[in-house]
């Protein structure tokens, strides 16, 4: 008798949806993986470039892409990294969360709301200050480190304000050629 | 760019000066000298009021003076008069002394300047 081998896979339904986030993720740790392998002038100074993928997203598609593809690329990029459940990957998570939630508050904005400038530096300054205050609360509790804080912020800023227009100049390219 | 946009972008050019003089900006006046003598005991001394103190240490007698919310050692009984090379201490935090004869000032304000020094 021939083994039927089709009937031993496990087939799981995937929906267009769960293609998308897996392709934008796989981009997305993609940037994540190649920026870690520079060197940083400063602890917890990165360009956090895979943010860009992050705001694209919700901007193309909404919020709750945007949640799976932030949180993913920060639990495979660490396992991929070998981060994984070490204080690099508590901090990462925590900038994480923080940029998403309060993604998810600004657009909750009226009218035209923000851009991707806006949102941008919004996420960039929330992922700065929630791992600040993660690395105070359980790492460092010492009132030194908040000397810290303007430069780290600074760094946020300037870096918010390259992604933001960056996903600016992205987005003309992508209408209508993603599905 | 919206109206939104501008205004993020407002809001976070104002934030960064804000940050900057509020962590970068810590060290103040000094206000009190404390000073500690031979037996260990510290004594606190108002940099308001000008005065010369004499201070008793194994050696002889360090001669301190508080002026115009400064405080320095004006001479003391030890060889290297490292503690009077300290000259004025006005910052707050910031410390002198005469080890050879166990006097050691520091002054606090609102803010210290070190949080701590190790020798």
């Amino acid at each position: 008798m021939k083994p039927d081998t089709e009937q031993s896979l496990i087939s799981i339904k995937t929906t267009r949806q769960d293609h998308r986030i897996a392709w934008l993720t796989a981009l997305a740790i993609t940037i994540h993986i190649a920026e870690s392998v520079f060197p940083s002038p400063l602890p917890g100074v990165k360009p956090g470039l895979a943010n860009v993928i992050t705001i694209a997203v919700l901007m193309l598609y909404g919020w709750s892409t945007a949640v799976w593809v932030s949180l993913l690329r920060v639990l495979v990029g660490s396992i991929l990294i070998g981060t994984f459940l070490t204080p690099t990957f508590t901090l990462s998570l925590a900038g994480a969360v923080s940029s998403i939630l309060v993604l998810g508050l600004a657009t909750l904005l009226p009218g035209r709301g923000l851009g991707p400038v806006g949102y941008s530096l919004l996420a960039a300054q929330a992922h700065m200050a929630g791992q600040f205050l993660t690395a105070y609360w359980l790492f460092i509790p010492h009132e030194g480190l908040f000397g810290l804080l303007p430069l780290l912020m600074t760094m946020a800023v300037v870096f918010g304000l390259v992604s933001g227009l960056i996903v600016m100049a992205m987005l003309p390219r992508l209408d209508g050629k993603t599905s | 760019m919206t109206r939104a946009d501008i205004f993020v972008i407002g809001f976070t050019l104002a934030l960064l000066p804000f940050l900057y003089s509020t962590y970068w900006n810590r060290e103040g006046p000094a206000e009190t000298a404390h000073i500690m003598d031979q037996s260990g005991r510290e004594f606190t001394v108002p940099l308001s009021t000008n005065q010369q103190l004499s201070i008793e240490g194994p050696l002889g007698v360090s001669l301190v003076e508080i002026k115009d919310g400064q405080i320095r050692f004006l001479d003391s009984p030890c060889r290297g008069k490292q503690c009077v090379h300290a000259g004025w201490l006005k910052q707050s935090g910031e410390f002198a002394a005469c080890l050879p004869n166990r006097v050691s000032i520091t002054v606090s304000g609102k803010d210290a300047l070190y949080d701590s020094i190790n020798f």
